[in-house]
């Protein structure tokens, strides 16, 4: 019910910044101190053990709250399984990460004014608007739950002057309404008011919110029963074990938009570890963005050639997205900024960095590193700043802050200078067209970009350009970028070089030409074997070529 | 003894800020590093303290006319009582000091000058300078005598939608036009206590309606029609080149809700644009391109400028365009055009090409006499980084602009004084508490600033409640 990876993502969906001017603004809105808390605890969500830890504690801790606010006696303890229930159904409501975890703690405030509420003796009912009041302010509408919830218990003492509570709640939406703190009245007094702006809230996470009021009937009703002594915690932990089946079932009805493993991906390349994002991609089946992931871990690793082959390949759609127009996504901002695209990877990283509630960290240095690229140090330097504010980010933009007005630094910086090498020399726009027109660009501006080469020839290997390949290799073959031939290369070229020769009678790219060019003489035994044993096996494909580019090119459908 | 309290404690935060005189023992022969630089500015006599930081990290004082200001971490925050009787002079002079070695040594002092009332509001958008990817944007005024920001609209409020193209007759804040986007979409127009949401698009125009001005009447608002793209350079020192595949000019009756054209103004063989009406109401001014193929193009695409005559009697057009500036014969592309308040100067944004100039560092602010068409750069005002959108002030002796001169990606609101010849003055950057701090934390750009004559006051729940929930009324073609 809980993936950590989307918990963890949610890190990337903003930036807690210690900074008076964030910190004021977050907390002076409706339901300001709810945000602001949920964001200062999702800072720590960049370890994913941190974040379930967190959430469970949090959970646990909103059980104890209501525990603590429904019990009469200390005795009551057999109805503490009903109050797991509500959890049990929230933390499903935040399997999907459009929820926003200013839910948790928007709850975790009203029942702190619930258990605070339970335990005032006189002038309850002044205390219980005004209670309402402050939890409206602080909340949102949780502060409802904190209205209902108190309602009930006092129903229960026959306190029936408790239902002004529900109105007072009612009226704060209505005045956050009509004062435009919120869009809709439905956004002011529901669930809503703690998702995404720009989509309609699943129903199923109403559940929570109707089963928090039920379960602080159900424990009430129980303490009715004290007297039976097996009955009570019996049944009540009967109830919440029937409960965690629908509850599951929620959680994976409001499952993500995003496919869950994008939270994984995303995690490991947040977080630079290329050999995780590997072992992530190998454990799901292939499809394209677990391939570009897996690719994009090959490139870092410097792999991206020598092991492209080595993986399940179904053509470029699993190297690089195919999408058109600057989109929002992270996934295109890293892959183009890998292959040396840094303007592409820029465009997309910046829409992406202000698409999320916060500012998402990892777009945000990665426009800082273009930035610093560029030379634009006073753009580089308020990113970086930025960043340093952000506790868990701070000592990555000090150090990143010794580039600043430094060309020399930059320059002599491997990945800044390759990058600032690397800008295209030709005008033109970036994502406009053909992807590999755009990389060789990047190449022909800076031939040594080994990544962007890498990139280059995985691209028309995949797309079965032998052609291509072959001319790269004609043009850049013992340069700086391309000092050695890896093997699946070695295979297409000389895979072109039989063809034009069979086909074309062209014997300029002939066994010399090959040789010359970096082809090993191993590959050409090899080769012979594999067009010996193809001719023998009728069509088949023959054994233990499996990751040779010979069988890509001949029995690979992409 | 009520009174007195008050005029106790400003007396007490007066001393607090102002120590005594400090005496330098030796000179700098250069001006003080300043952020941001407001040596030898024209400001005008009811703007807010501008407050500056020293960027050096020495210690620090200000001295200003005989009063001494400590500086805190660098900055140099005037008590508001001292900087109201500053501005009763027409020029201060300032002298930055700095202790180094245990001495205080004097940089060179500089001045700045008093003028006339400024408008006491500016409207903007605030925005990343993406224009495609967001969270929130909203527009926003600010009260030019104090530090006072509010949200006029804010996109929370309309599910995170674009929203634009604010324009006031005038700078009148209760007669205004702006657009809003994607879902709720549709042109709001406020009058008064008005409001009503327009449906724009027809089935005789490319595009919903776009760059709007009003006439001086309030009776119509010119508008451009716009198939408008932007795209991300992957090279060069410009980022983005925003681009019409293709535009015209329309006028909108604001009480007919109907819109019109001359054939003039609308063709496929031209692009027209951002179009403004005189002061008087009688021409309707425009940019206008002759047609290239979009966007293999863009960079053979350039402006210039023109006028028609406008009948508001009768909602007709002159038969012919005059050409003021044929921009293209000189190789360079003009936008934005904006006629003082006395019909004596327009304004405009000279750029190699396009016509969406805020992206492009070569864009400059220039002057034109339209008695004599002379025109000339407003040299005082530009800078070598983007200088671009502008209005004038109610009164014709302040300018507002957008500039990205401060690290040349976020655009930032400067004001210029323009003199009787319509020469500019050193621009000041809007003021704030702390200048330095706050800019370099704020991650949007300031878009369309314009001069309002008082504060937008309409409800924003009104607002809100016409964007969400009315289905809007459909403009018709005359």
């Amino acid at each position: 019910m809980m993936d950590r990876f989307a918990l963890a993502f949610r890190e990337q969906q903003q930036l807690f910044l210690l900074d008076k001017t964030y910190l004021v603004q977050s907390l002076f809105t409706v339901g300001g101190v709810a945000t602001l808390s949920g964001r200062f605890l999702v800072q720590f969500f960049w370890n994913p053990a941190f974040a379930v830890l967190i959430t469970l504690a949090l959970l646990g801790l909103g059980a104890w709250l209501l525990w603590f606010s429904v019990r009469e006696t200390r005795a009551d303890w057999p109805v503490l399984p009903l109050c797991l229930i509500p959890f049990a159904f929230l933390s499903a409501s935040l399997s999907e990460n459009a929820m926003h975890y200013s839910v948790l703690t928007a709850w975790l405030l009203a029942l702190g004014a619930l258990c605070g509420y339970s335990r005032i003796r006189s002038h309850r009912l002044a205390w219980g608007i005004l209670l309402t009041m402050a939890t409206y302010l602080a909340a949102g509408p949780a502060a409802l739950l904190f209205a209902v919830c108190a309602a009930v218990l006092d129903f229960f003492r026959k306190e029936w002057a408790s239902a002004l509570y529900i109105l007072a709640a009612l009226a704060c939406g209505l005045g956050a309404w009509l004062l435009a703190w919120t869009p809709t009245l439905g956004r002011a007094l529901t669930p809503s008011f703690y998702y995404d702006l720009d989509a309609p809230m699943p129903v199923a996470h109403w559940i929570p919110w109707m089963v928090l009021p039920l379960s602080v009937a159900a424990c009430r009703a129980a303490q009715k029963l004290q007297g039976k002594r097996f009955l009570v915690p019996g049944g009540c932990t009967a109830v919440f074990l029937l409960a965690l089946l629908p509850a599951f079932r929620m959680a994976q009805n409001t499952e993500d938009r995003q496919p869950g493993i994008t939270y994984e991906y995303e995690y490991y390349v947040a977080n630079e570890d290329w050999d995780g994002l590997l072992k992530a991609c190998r454990s799901h089946e292939w499809i394209p963005h677990t391939a570009q992931y897996l690719n994009l871990a090959l490139s870092w690793k410097g792999q991206l050639l020598t092991d492209l082959l080595k993986y399940d390949q179904r053509g470029p759609t699993g190297l690089m997205m195919m999408s058109e127009g600057r989109g929002v996504e992270t996934t295109q901002a890293h892959i183009m900024f890998a292959m040396g695209n840094m303007a592409a990877a820029q465009d997309v990283a910046f829409n992406t960095l202000n698409s999320t509630e916060g500012f998402c960290p990892t777009m945000l240095k990665m426009n800082a590193q273009v930035e610093l690229m560029r030379g634009t140090y006073a753009v580089a330097d308020k990113y970086l700043s930025l960043l340093e504010k952000a506790p868990h980010y701070r000592r990555w933009a000090r150090e990143q802050k010794r580039f600043l007005y430094n060309d020399r630094a930059v320059e002599e910086d491997s990945l800044l200078g390759n990058g600032r090498r690397s800008w295209p020399v030709m005008d033109g726009f970036a994502m406009f067209g053909n992807p590999l027109e755009e990389i060789m660009r990047v190449i022909d501006a800076n031939p040594s970009d080994k990544r962007a080469l890498e990139y280059a020839l995985a691209y028309m290997l995949l797309a079965k350009d032998i052609k291509g390949v072959t001319g790269v290799v004609d043009r850049y073959y013992g340069k700086p970028g391309l000092p050695s031939l890896p093997v699946s290369v070695q295979e297409a070229v000389l895979f072109y070089s039989e063809y034009t020769r069979n086909i074309g009678g062209n014997n300029n790219l002939g066994p010399d030409w090959c040789a010359a060019h970096g082809v090993a003489e191993g590959t050409f035994r090899r080769f012979q074997t594999f067009q010996e044993e193809s001719l023998k096996s009728g069509g088949k494909a023959p054994k233990g070529y499996n990751s040779s580019y010979w069988y890509y090119l001949v029995y690979k459908e992409i | 003894m009520r009174k007195l309290i008050p005029i106790l404690l400003s007396g007490v935060l007066l001393l607090s800020s102002c120590s005594g005189n400090i005496h330098p023992s030796g000179t700098i022969g250069s001006l003080p590093p300043l952020e941001p630089d407001y040596s030898f500015v024209t400001v005008p006599r009811n703007i807010a303290p501008l407050n500056f930081s020293y960027t050096g990290s020495e210690e620090c004082a200000l001295q200003v006319e005989g009063h001494t200001l400590r500086g805190r971490e660098g900055l140099f925050s005037f008590p508001l009582r001292l900087w109201k009787e500053l501005m009763t002079r027409d020029q201060v002079e300032m002298t930055v000091l700095v202790r180094q070695e245990g001495e205080w040594k004097a940089f060179q002092p500089f001045t700045i000058t008093v003028k006339e009332d400024i408008d006491p509001y500016i409207s903007y958008r605030l925005i990343p300078p993406g224009y495609q990817g967001w969270q929130k944007m909203g527009i926003y005024q600010r009260d030019l005598t104090s530090y006072k920001q509010s949200a006029i609209l804010s996109n929370d409020l309309t599910d995170g939608n674009c929203m634009n193209c604010h324009t006031t007759l005038g700078g009148d804040p209760s007669k205004s036009v702006f657009h809003v986007r994607a879902a709720h979409g549709g042109t709001i127009l406020t009058d008064g206590s008005s409001i009503e949401k327009l449906n724009t698009r027809t089935d005789s125009t490319i595009s919903a309606l776009v760059y709007p001005y009003w006439h001086p009447s309030g009776d119509y608002i010119a508008f451009s029609v716009n198939k408008t793209l932007q795209s991300f350079y992957n090279h060069g020192e410009d980022r983005i080149e925003v681009y019409d595949m293709a535009s015209d000019v329309v006028v909108y009756d604001v009480h007919g809700k109907e819109i019109a054209w001359s054939p003039l103004t609308k063709g496929k063989d031209h692009f027209e644009t951002f179009p403004t009406f005189s002061p008087d109401g009688q021409w309707l001014y425009f940019c206008s391109a002759r047609a290239v193929e979009m966007p293999k193009d863009f960079k053979q695409v350039r402006y210039g400028l023109y006028r028609i005559a406008f009948n508001a009697r009768d909602m007709s057009f002159g038969d012919r365009l005059e050409c003021l500036y044929d921009a293209p014969a000189e190789g360079y592309s003009v936008s934005f055009p904006r006629i003082s308040p006395d019909g004596r100067f327009l304004c405009f944004t000279r750029h190699g090409y396009g016509n969406f100039s805020i992206w492009h560092k070569d864009a400059d602010l220039w002057m034109m006499d339209l008695e004599t068409l002379e025109k000339w750069p407003l040299e005082a005002a530009n800078s070598p980084e983007t200088d671009s959108f502008h209005s004038w002030s109610g009164n014709g002796r302040w300018m507002v602009f957008s500039s990205r001169r401060g690290d040349g990606l976020y655009t930032r609101p400067y004001f210029t004084y323009i003199d009787e010849e319509g020469k500019a003055s050193k621009p000041f950057l809007l003021p704030q508490k702390n200048p330095g701090a706050y800019y370099k934390r704020l991650m949007d750009s300031y878009n369309l600033p314009a001069f309002l004559k008082g504060p937008m006051k309409m409800s924003k729940h009104r607002i809100v409640s016409e964007i969400r929930e009315s289905s809007g009324v459909d403009v018709q073609v005359k």
